[in-house]
């Protein structure tokens, strides 16, 4: 990388930050702090800062590596085996939906495409009313979410969308539904559209670049490529984490502390728990939201080239909650970046129709329907398990999600010949190039769709500790405490009750901002004394 | 016991976007090159036709760079899929797993382009998922490995960007 950019990670190593490789580590090491978080994305990495500027010691686990703006090359086949759980290839285990989800220091703020929305208000009444959720309203979190985004920089995107998302914003002006421009977690963006491979010029506002250092400033630990692999608990306490290098060693690292955070993601944070037998009376860990995500390509004539500017800049909710958070399954319409395995991989076919899609790459543009899961029982989401090896997700695709995903398919098409697209694709097997949205909706309305045949994806992975105040129905409470153990708080992703139906980062960092303040607020009197 | 195993196991489907480290560093030590190499020079063809050269000296170079990378992505995988899609090509390189996938105890060398199209046809289309996975599996892990490559951008008239060469 240029010399002219300047990693902060490096700089700060260099400074005498506290970080331990646990790949490097010659024999068993024991640790011990105030507070043991594990997992550094979005949530530990919140955490983590607002705990050591209480003035608590703080060790931040992490099983993935620690890579910054000076392994970022802006390729896939680096990014995506450094950066991502499985290597990017984590699927259901039907295989029915490949799943996105990050695994280094910063988790998938590393990784994500810097998309910043506030809860929406549906989600929160719904978990209100629903769920037994208390104190989280669109009010009470206000300060919590300007806090988060004063902190990140989150604000309005101010320039224009680059063409795949202008084709989104074109085409809903066009039939006159709703579009909204998105705010981004960036500092002096270059505007590049590499986010997904790690920002290369650090002006992303990950928990990489911002919380993280921040916490190792004032005396955090943190140790990478450690994979928690046991919680010991008695009573109403947990006593002590265990956790092994990735590689290289047999070295056993102990942890206790006087609170423990678990911060490991929706399928990780469920599946530590799991094996370390926990109470689980009303079987409630690892039920798992994925907002199951269907493809549309599109051929314009002008040049997309959707590889090129900031990935995500406009979204529209124009069907998310048209029938109310409990009613008809909705989906909110976004665009990918388009960069060459991404796309080859989740198009269809191969031979010379594929390799003829592919040369149409540059004038190529791609919308993405996001299904909002988990308010119905027509939706009910995953269901992660534990093998001799480590985790597998169920999730079972029925007939309430095929027909939403039938219609998600025709908007998008719609959207996509309304913006000026000359031809549009339905990533579904079998189906060919349509010419106009005439064809289009004939097409998709009689069209074999369904496990394997179409494509779906996920890069949002949420629920799987739920909160609440209602322990038949959650794990922890509204504050993210334990509802069984009263030094273990979870803090990420897997405390929502249901999806989002929004991009999750900005609802983590808020719900989590007042969550640690919180305990911060309840564990620093004692060390005061 | 491999075939049971096979049968009741839902293999690959998995190397999705599993790229490799890189194509150029030599960590790999045990010639990647040459695990499942005639398997691969067999199958690349088909999956990448229109987008392999037909100049044989560029398709060769091509094709070997492809089975580098997939070799090398298999290699990150973790150890379930590494071994879900080790055990899909063991089978095919052995008659008798190739009597169970496609009915016949040809080696896929000895047989024709048209012929191996319509194997995976009949794999992309079967009522078992099971046959539908080997061919999702097959697919993603080849085409994901032959993108990955920059050398093999050039029809896509994209390369990455050359800011920070500098």
């Amino acid at each position: 990388m240029a010399a002219t950019i300047i990693d902060p990670i490096t700089t700060g190593l260099a400074s005498g930050w506290q970080h331990i490789d646990a790949n490097h580590l010659a024999e068993d090491q024991h640790f011990e702090a105030d507070v043991v978080i594990v997992g550094t994305g979005a949530g530990g990495g919140t955490a983590a800062e607002i705990l050591t500027d209480a003035g608590l010691s703080v060790i931040m686990i992490e099983a993935g590596p620690l890579k910054s703006s000076s392994d970022f090359d802006m390729e896939e086949r680096t990014a995506y085996p450094d950066l991502y759980q499985q290597a990017a290839a984590m699927k259901t285990a039907d295989k029915g939906i490949g799943i996105f989800q990050g695994r280094s220091v910063g988790g998938s703020t590393t990784v994500n495409w810097t998309t910043s929305i506030r809860t929406p208000q549906n989600a929160l009444e719904f978990w209100a009313k629903e769920k037994s959720v208390a104190g989280l309203s669109s009010e009470s979190l206000l300060p919590w979410f300007e806090k988060m985004e004063a902190r990140l920089n989150i604000s309005e995107w101010q320039f224009q969308p680059n063409q795949n998302n202008a084709a989104l914003k074109e085409g809903c002006e066009k039939l006159g539904w709703e579009y909204t421009v998105i705010k981004r977690n960036v500092k002096g963006c270059w505007n590049s559209g590499y986010c997904g491979m790690g920002c290369p010029v650090n002006a992303k506002q990950s928990m990489l670049v911002t919380t993280i250092p921040s916490a190792l400033e004032q005396g955090a630990k943190l140790i990478s490529n450690a994979k928690v692999f046991d919680l010991k608990h008695k009573g109403d306490k947990v006593e002590g984490l265990s956790a092994r290098a990735q590689s290289g060693t047999a070295a056993t690292l102990t942890f206790s502390a006087r609170h423990y955070i678990l911060s490991a993601g929706a399928i990780h944070t469920p599946t530590i728990l799991m094996r370390a037998n926990t109470p689980d009376p009303h079987k409630l860990l690892g039920k798992t939201f994925l907002h199951p995500t269907l493809l549309s390509g599109s051929i314009f004539d002008k040049q997309i080239d959707g590889h090129s500017g900031a990935p995500q800049s406009i979204y529209s909710d124009e069907f998310v909650w048209r029938d109310g958070a409990a009613g008809e399954m909705g989906y909110k319409l976004e665009v990918p970046p388009i960069h060459p395995v991404l796309i080859a991989s989740k198009t269809i076919g191969y031979g010379q129709s594929h390799a003829e899609l592919m040369t149409h790459f540059n004038n190529l543009q791609v919308m993405i329907a996001l299904v909002r899961d988990g308010y119905s029982a027509q939706s009910p989401g995953g269901q992660v398990r534990l093998t001799d090896s480590g985790f597998a997700l169920d999730y079972s695709l029925e007939k309430p999600f095929w027909d939403t995903a039938r219609r998600a398919f025709a908007t998008m098409a719609e959207l996509q010949f309304a913006a000026g697209a000359s031809k549009v694709l339905p990533i579904n097997d079998g189906v060919g190039m349509q010419l106009n949205w005439a064809q289009a909706k004939e097409t998709i309305a009689n069209m074999d769709i369904g496990l394997l045949k179409t494509i779906v994806a996920s890069a949002h992975v949420m629920g799987g500790c739920a909160m609440g105040e209602d322990k038949t129905m959650s794990m922890i409470n509204s504050e993210g405490q334990s509802h069984y153990f009263e030094n273990l708080s979870v803090m990420d992703g897997s405390m929502f009750p249901t999806s989002l139906g929004a991009n999750p980062q900005l609802s983590i960092y808020g719900i989590v901002a007042r969550n640690a303040t919180l305990l911060a607020e309840r564990l620093k009197p004692q060390i005061q004394i | 016991m491999k075939r049971r195993t096979f049968l009741t196991g839902a293999f690959t489907g998995t190397a999705a976007l599993a790229l490799g480290v890189s194509l150029y560093t030599p960590e790999v030590t045990d010639s990647p090159d040459d695990t499942h190499r005639l398997l691969f020079s067999v199958l690349i063809p088909v999956f990448m036709d229109g987008a392999l050269p037909d100049v044989p000296n560029y398709r060769e170079a091509f094709l070997n760079r492809t089975i580098i990378a997939i070799n090398q992505t298999i290699s990150v995988l973790p150890t379930d899929q590494k071994q879900e899609l080790e055990q899909l090509l063991t089978m095919l390189e052995s008659r008798f797993g190739l009597l169970i996938l496609t009915s016949s105890i040809t080696p896929l060398m000895l047989r024709t382009p048209a012929e191996l199209n319509d194997m995976l046809e009949q794999w992309r289309h079967h009522f078992l998922e099971m046959m539908q996975t080997a061919y999702i599996g097959l697919r993603e892990l080849i085409v994901a490995s032959y993108y990955a490559c920059p050398e093999h951008w050039g029809r896509l008239h994209y390369s990455k960007p050359t800011f920070l060469d500098a």
